[in-house]
């Protein structure tokens, strides 16, 4: 199956994740940092919501890394589509398209809803994929494993209830 | 410093950019079980990853000879319940944090929208965290001037 960008064929998962690791495994080893994105989300937001909750030590001091590693993500993925065939902006969205078909306003709804959920529930986990589902599985952390194994279960019930009930 | 992470945070993006980690249709396929992608990507990451954490910390210094600190995630209600949500948040988005700041950087432009959701729910919850506290047994908050 192509990429959505650009139709691209993917990396074998195992380099995929071999990347992964590597990176993860650098900030470790040269920085003393734990990999963890969703974190960053409360970076930004601690700019902006004078509440007790954004103004923790673990909030403030990890600004100075958190938004450079943030800021490259998107640079990875700019030059990602640069290199595989030039940076277009698209609305693409693969099988939501042709299955469920909403157009730009429905699919910028339909994202700002999904991203309610991905913002509060990766706070009240305490980490995402990255910091949870990588590091914390990867240390061994109980919280993690309990974590991740409710998020699969939740992506998997809720995309076959999308993809196969409702559309 | 900031740079280092600007260039690990370009490498890790890069990566889940054109391994599937970052694409709809792969993150659907994971969740309706048709393809093998993401499960390979994710157990490959933690396969490799685990024994080089041991390692490290059985080094227990960094690179620069720093002690290694890690600072371990609380358990408590929150884990079982806020992962649930964000289950149907990274479904119905087909990104997880990481992937949305990707996909923003392909030219995506709905991911925009999943940003500004994810950053209002995030902003939402340290909102009302106090007041859900008690009910999902949250660690109490250390509030600081921090080192940053």
């Amino acid at each position: 199956m192509p990429l959505i960008l650009h139709g691209l064929t993917p990396l074998h998962w195992a380099v995929g994740g071999a990347g992964i690791a590597i990176i993860t495994l650098a900030l470790l080893f040269v920085a003393n940092r734990r990999l963890g994105i969703s974190t960053g989300l409360e970076d930004v937001c601690s700019f902006v919501l004078p509440v007790p909750y954004f103004a923790r030590d673990a909030v403030r001091s990890a600004r100075q890394w958190r938004l450079p590693f943030i800021a490259g993500l998107v640079v990875g993925g700019f030059l990602s589509a640069v290199l595989g065939g030039g940076f277009t902006p698209t609305w693409d969205l693969g099988i939501f398209d042709q299955v469920i078909g909403f157009g730009p306003a429905g699919k910028l709804a339909w994202m700002f809803a999904g991203g309610l959920f991905i913002g509060f529930g990766t706070r009240l986990a305490g980490g995402c994929t990255s910091g949870h589902g990588i590091f914390g599985l990867s240390n061994f952390e109980f919280p993690s494993l309990i974590s991740t194994l409710s998020f699969m279960a939740a992506g998997i019930v809720t995309t076959q209830v999308v993809y196969r009930v409702i559309f | 410093m900031a740079l280092l992470y600007v260039f690990f945070g370009t490498i890790f993006g890069f990566i889940l950019s054109r391994s599937g980690a970052a694409d709809y249709n792969y993150i659907q396929s994971m969740f309706l079980f048709t393809s093998f992608q993401l499960y390979g990507i994710i157990g490959t990451a933690v396969a490799l990853t685990a024994p080089g954490i041991w390692l490290i910390k059985r080094y227990g210094r960094t690179m620069r000879g720093r002690p290694i600190s890690i600072e371990l995630k609380p358990q408590h209600r929150g884990n079982v319940v806020g992962g649930a949500l964000f289950g149907i948040g990274w479904s119905i988005c087909g990104m997880c944090p990481g992937p949305i700041f990707v996909n923003i950087g392909e030219g995506k432009i709905y991911a925009l929208a999943a940003l500004a959701g994810a950053l209002a729910g995030a902003g939402l919850f340290g909102a009302v965290y106090t007041r859900v506290q008690g009910l999902f047994r949250l660690p109490r908050l250390v509030v600081g001037t921090g080192d940053g």
